[in-house]
This record gives C-alpha cells, sequence and structure tokens, in this order.
C-alpha cells in the first residue's frame, strides 16, 4: 500500500497549478452574466496549454501522447478545478481518451496532443453519457472547439455556446456535418467502454475536488478576516461547526479520488467502475453541498457576481449533473447489489 | 498510489486467514461483556490470539512484539472483523505508552503480561467532571515516601470491572499549569481503597464502569516516564488507539451493510425503491469511509495524527449513524418490537458521537488546528 502522491506527481501538481492559476487570472467574470469573459482561450493562452503537454497527457506515446497515468490526469484536473480554469482542458482530455479508446487514426490523436486539432466530446442531451450519435448531443466543455466525433466516426461543427449555469465551460450544439474530417473509428470492448467511463468519471471528482476545496480556503479565510461583535466570525462555533464537516467532505472526497484514480489503470475495468460509480456518486453530493456551505458562509457577499463564490457552485452543479450526478449512479449501484441473485 | 497489498502483507493476511479458518470456532465462541463467563471466554480469545502471535504486532521484538508497521495491526483488525470474529484486545496504545516510555524495571514487569494477555487492563482517563476537558482532570496522586497516594473517581472506564491492572492519568503537580501537572501511573487493581460500579449502558452493554480511588497506595517505580509526561504520553497514545482499529469498525459496519444488502436482495427484507436507494447511498459513504481510513492509515506519519483522527471519527459517525437508520428503517416495526439487538445496535450508533470525543470537539479541533480558525 502507497496511498497518496509521489513527489514527482507533487511537482506535476505545483506546476500544474502555477499554470492554472495564471490562466485563470486572465479570465475576467466581468460585473454580471452579460459582461462575463468567454471560456475561449485566446491563442496565447492555448498555446501554453499545449505546451505544457495538457492535452496530451493520457493519449499512449504512439498516439503523440505521454502516456500518464490516471492518477497523474487527476492531479492535473483538481489544479483546473481548484483555479476553476475557463479553457477546456477537460473537455479536450475527454474528447481524447474517447477518440483513443475508438481507436481513432495516430494522426488525428497526435494532432489533438499538439493542440492543433481541437476536439470536444458529444454527450446525450441529459449529459449522463457520450451521446450515441450527434442526434440532440451536446458538445460538452467545448470552448473553442472546430469539431466533434460521434462515435459512428462522423465529424460535426459547433453552433453558438447555450446558455448554461457554468461560466467557466461552454456547452455547443452540433450543426453540421464534416463529411471531410470523418474518421474511421470501431466499436470498444465492454472492458474499454468501462475503463472510458471510469476515467471520466474520475476525472469530474478530481475537479469536484479542486472546486470543493478552493471553495472551501477562500470561505475559511474569510471568516479569519470579517468580523462582527468585534470578532472573526470564524471564532462563533456554529461557523466552525460547518466549515469542520466541509473539511472532512473534501478529505474523504480526496480519499475517493486517490482510489478511483488508482483503480482505474490497476482493477479490472468492471470493477474500476464500479468503484468511479462510488467515487463520484459521493463527489457530487459533496462538492455541492461543501459549496452551498461557502456560500452560506460568506453570507450577503457571496450571492454577489462580485465574489467568486458562485462560479464554484456554478461549476460544482455542472460536474455533479455531467456524467450523472448521486442519484443516477446509486440507482445502478442499488441494482448491482441489491437484485435477486446479484 | 496503490490501494493492494506489498507481497509480505499479503502473506501476512493469508496466514492469518488460514489460522483464522481452522481456530476461529474453537477459540471465539461465548465471547462477550455481559457476563462472566462471557469475559473469561473473552479472554481465552485474547490469549489464543496472543500465542499465534498477533496481539501488539507493532511494538519491538524486545517487548514481545514483532516490530511491524501499523499497517498489519490495521490488516488483523480488519480481517477479524472481515471473519465476524470478536475484536483484538484494545491495548496497542497502553501497550506503546508502556514500551516507549515506562522503566526497563516496569517494562519488565507488566509487558509479558500485557501482550500475553493473561493480565487484562483498563485505562483510568475521563472523569466526571473532565470528559471532553480531559486536561481539567482532578483525580490527584499526591507524592509520599517512595510512592503515590490516588485520591478521585473514574468514569466510562472499559473493562475495569475485570481489569488486574489500570493506566492511570492523574494529577502530581497541582502547582502546574493543568497540561503540565498530569502524571501516567500503573496502578494494580487489587490495591486496597479501590472501588469499581459497574455502568450498564442503554443498551445494556455491561462494558463499562466507575472507578474510585480512596488513599490508594502506588508505589514510585510505577510511574510511567517522569513526573509531568502524562498529557504527553496520552497524546502519544491518541496516535496508536485509532488508525488500525478504525479498519476494523470499518469491517464490522461493512457486514451490517453486506447483512442488510443479502436480506434485501433475497427477499427477506422488502424494500421499495426509496429505501433500495438509500441503500445504495449509504454503501457509497461506507466504501469512501474504507478508502478514507485505509488512506489515513498509510499517511499518518506524515500527517499530524490526532488532527486528522478527528476527521476520521467525523466521516465514521456519518456513516455509522446513517447506516442504522437505513437498517432500522429497513426492520421496520422488527426494531421495536421482538429482538431487541436491532435496537441496541442502533442505540450504540448514538454513542459514536459521543465518545472518544464528542462531535462537538471533534469538529473544533478540525476547525482551529486543520483549518486555523480563531478560538472563540
Amino acid at each position: 500500500m502507497q496511498i497518496g502522491l509521489d513527489p514527482e506527481q507533487r511537482a506535476f501538481a505545483r506546476a500544474s497549478g502555477a499554470l492554472a492559476a495564471d490562466l485563470a487570472a486572465g479570465w475576467d467574470r466581468g460585473r454580471g452574466p452579460h459582461d462575463v469573459g468567454s471560456p475561449e482561450p485566446s491563442e496565447k493562452d492555448w498555446a501554453r496549454i499545449a505546451d505544457a503537454g495538457w492535452p496530451a497527457l493520457r493519449l499512449r506515446e504512439e498516439n503523440g501522447g505521454l502516456g500518464a497515468g490516471t492518477v497523474d490526469v487527476a492531479v492535473l484536473v483538481e489544479q483546473l478545478g481548484r483555479h476553476a480554469v475557463a479553457a477546456p482542458v477537460l473537455g479536450t482530455l475527454v474528447a481524447a481518451e474517447q477518440l483513443q479508446t475508438l481507436g481513432a487514426p495516430a494522426a488525428t490523436l497526435e494532432a489533438i496532443a499538439a493542440g492543433e486539432l481541437r476536439v470536444a466530446p458529444l454527450l446525450d442531451a441529459r449529459l449522463l453519457d457520450f451521446a450515441p450519435s450527434a442526434d440532440g448531443a451536446l458538445a460538452w466543455d467545448s470552448a473553442g472547439a472546430t469539431v466533434a466525433f460521434a462515435p459512428d466516426g462522423s465529424a460535426h461543427a459547433l453552433g453558438e455556446p447555450l446558455p448554461a449555469a457554468d461560466v467557466t465551460r461552454a456547452v455547443r450544439r452540433p450543426t453540421s456535418p464534416v463529411p471531410a474530417a470523418a474518421l474511421e473509428l470501431r466499436p470498444p470492448t465492454d472492458d474499454d467502454r468501462d475503463r472510458l467511463h471510469a476515467f471520466v468519471l474520475t476525472l469530474l471528482v478530481a475537479d469536484l475536488l479542486g472546486t470543493m476545496s478552493a471553495a472551501l480556503d477562500a470561505a475559511v479565510e474569510h471568516a479569519r478576516s470579517r468580523t462582527q461583535f468585534g470578532r472573526p466570525i470564524g471564532s462563533f462555533q456554529a461557523v466552525q461547526q460547518l466549515a469542520a464537516e466541509d473539511l472532512v467532505s473534501v478529505e474523504a472526497t480526496r480519499s475517493a479520488v486517490y482510489h478511483s484514480a488508482w483503480a482505474v489503470d490497476a482493477l479490472p475495468a468492471a470493477e474500476a467502475l464500479r468503484a468511479a460509480r462510488v467515487a463520484k456518486a459521493f463527489a457530487s453530493r459533496a462538492g455541492v453541498a461543501v459549496c452551498e456551505d461557502v456560500v452560506q458562509l460568506f453570507g450577503g457577499i457571496g450571492m454577489t457576481w462580485e465574489s467568486p463564490v458562485h462560479v464554484w457552485l456554478r461549476r460544482a452543479q455542472t460536474d455533479r449533473t455531467s456524467f450523472g450526478d448521486e442519484h443516477t449512479h446509486q440507482a445502478v449501484l442499488a441494482d448491482l447489489d441489491l437484485a435477486p441473485g446479484a | 498510489m496503490d490501494f493492494s497489498d506489498s507481497p509480505e502483507v499479503a502473506e501476512f493476511r493469508a496466514d492469518l486467514r488460514a489460522w483464522l479458518a481452522e481456530h476461529l470456532a474453537e477459540h471465539a465462541d461465548g465471547v462477550s461483556y455481559d457476563s462472566a463467563e462471557g469475559v473469561e471466554a473473552t479472554h481465552r480469545w485474547h490469549r489464543a490470539l496472543a500465542a499465534a502471535g498477533y496481539v501488539a504486532v507493532s511494538l519491538d521484538p524486545r517487548y514481545g512484539g514483532r516490530g511491524l508497521s501499523d499497517l498489519y495491526e490495521a490488516v488483523i483488525n480488519e480481517e477479524l472483523a472481515a471473519a465476524a470474529a470478536p475484536p483484538p484486545p484494545p491495548i496497542g496504545h497502553i501497550a506503546h505508552a508502556v514500551a516507549d516510555f515506562a522503566s526497563d524495571d516496569l517494562k519488565g514487569r507488566v509487558l509479558p503480561g500485557l501482550l500475553g494477555c493473561t493480565e487484562s487492563w483498563c485505562q483510568g482517563f475521563s472523569e466526571p467532571g473532565a470528559g471532553s476537558d480531559l486536561a481539567g482532570l482532578s483525580t490527584t496522586a499526591a507524592a509520599t515516601d517512595g510512592g503515590f497516594v490516588v485520591n478521585g473517581q473514574k468514569i466510562w472506564t472499559s473493562w475495569a470491572m475485570w481489569a488486574d491492572r489500570c493506566l492511570l492519568l492523574c494529577r502530581t503537580e497541582p502547582d502546574q499549569p493543568r497540561h503540565r501537572g498530569l502524571s501516567m501511573l500503573v496502578v494494580d487493581m487489587d490495591t486496597p481503597g479501590i472501588t469499581r460500579r459497574e455502568i450498564t449502558l442503554a443498551n445494556g452493554s455491561r462494558e463499562f464502569a466507575e472507578v474510585f480511588f480512596d488513599d490508594v497506595r502506588v508505589p514510585a517505580a510505577n510511574l510511567v516516564g517522569e513526573r509531568g509526561q502524562g498529557w504527553k504520553i496520552a497524546q502519544h497514545m491518541l496516535t496508536y488507539e485509532r488508525g488500525p482499529a478504525d479498519m476494523g469498525w470499518t469491517g464490522r459496519l461493512g457486514n451490517v451493510l453486506a447483512a442488510a444488502q443479502e436480506a434485501v436482495r433475497s427477499g427477506r427484507l422488502p424494500a421499495d425503491d426509496v429505501l433500495r436507494r438509500r441503500l445504495a447511498a449509504v454503501a457509497v459513504d461506507a466504501q469512501v469511509l474504507s478508502w478514507h481510513v485505509a488512506r489515513s492509515l498509510v499517511d499518518r506519519e506524515s500527517a499530524d495524527p490526532g488532527s486528522s483522527g478527528s476527521i476520521d471519527k467525523l466521516l465514521t459517525t456519518r456513516v455509522e449513524q446513517e447506516l442504522y437508520h437505513v437498517v432500522d428503517d429497513l426492520l421496520g416495526a422488527a426494531v421495536v418490537v421482538g429482538d431487541q439487538r436491532p435496537f441496541s445496535e442502533y442505540l450504540w450508533s448514538r454513542a459514536q458521537s459521543i465518545y472518544g470525543g464528542t462531535q462537538q470537539i471533534q469538529r473544533q479541533i478540525v476547525a482551529q488546528r486543520l483549518l486555523g480558525l480563531p478560538r472563540g
């Protein structure tokens, strides 16, 4: 047993965190919903992202990637959540892994790894899973993406961003097919499909972890500096008790990310998917609950556009819903565990 | 990152499983704290584990341990839970206090009986006036010629009714600030002046007792460490008290969950959609708890064990109390009418947020020590 990040992973977390913070600093929340900065990164920022190797992280070396393990990818995604990065890194990682699983040609994956081809995953209209086709699908975390592929290999151009809760990521509809860009893909084996699913759920848990821990840190900082009745509000027991339970949720979610990320690469696919469903169910509940507490701890200012608090809650709710919330996964787990003969 | 066993741990685990398969039925029959026979059976079980080399394995071999890491203590707790065997003797923290602080003479006198489980021990910490505020305890040990004279009262002392010795936290330096005025003594429970009174819990359990000390003479040679070191030793013990045992407790909660799942699967307990979803939700929590406990066990050398222990306890409380809510709702009227074991287990789950530092105190520790929020 060795549970926790090794020195290299910690160094990668620091380096990714530094770039994520820098990217976040360049994004402007604006003064209100009509003034918020686009999550589409500038050419310069996207070049920095590609230079950092983020789109290439999970792709295998023969596909122009870095062949990183899921734990490393989760380390990066936690930092994306922590800094609420408004750039479609997560969408790119998810689309790249789907395409790799479906046997996309190396040339396509190399172009994604290099940041030259900007892709987004297609999800069904309820955001529960990858879409079976482009009909009614949504291109998820797709700011700046030029194309999205359906499992049959058809390529689709994307429309304008739809109104969405999350101001740091865009959702768009596929508009028209782009026959010239179509790929030859093959259906995945059951194991490959389960492992892909486990990988994606794990990344969402990591994004929730980063989001909730950043929100809690900010709330604690606020509680230490904001005074009422002549004392910091963080000295009041009601505030302390709430914040303490939130840290329990954050640390439990961290344990869930560690296990689920390890499981993607180490356990049989069905077990890895089961672990990821457990982690996603837990983190969906915990992440939103912590962000809601943080709104409460900030008080009135947390309800304004001037404060970043709503950005975390928006991101957490979107992560929670994407690829299934706690109800979705608990229903599946109930069937797995409780069906007669299971 | 690796949640799986190393080859060494896997071998240790396999050996223990084999031993349990062969000896569990023979040694674990009738174990309880509800009767004299049950207690005798408990002691037999502990002696059998000790003879097989499964007690205090993390202690240095000089003192009768095997010099293994805490992980192995956790494996023992985990495997005993998985086999639905009675728990191992809860003495690791006492053994470490004695081994790490006591004189060679004291170690030589008490460790063989402690580790061999031929003598049973209790831990005299809590008092009627010092529960959550343990450092405010008032049992005194006044220095006299050749030793101490102890006066005071302890409460919630587990297994005190049958204990041969007590590790007693008491005040020897009344002039010192409260944390620095405490010392740790080994007290023989047959010393004149000790009176024990059983406490029957709301669920009928007879594990606890009050212990009264009236002019109880304790030789100076029974002082653990130095005078004034009591709080430091108590803190040291806390680092050994929870981690590995948490693994066992989590496993036992897992057994309760598995039994409920099996009852629903087989149709023995009817469950509508709402109950099935709640059972699935608490299964999620229990699974995350077991991952978390594994992580804190492996992590504890680098972390502040007292504080991260508070996180673990709060998480365990959440899971355990919700688990019994769901189990009892599955059972329905059978909880309140008929065999009262389910109701007793439910009642005990309410104690989880009280013993070993209440939920409120644990949250305060987390808020102030880990989050750095200011004291009120």
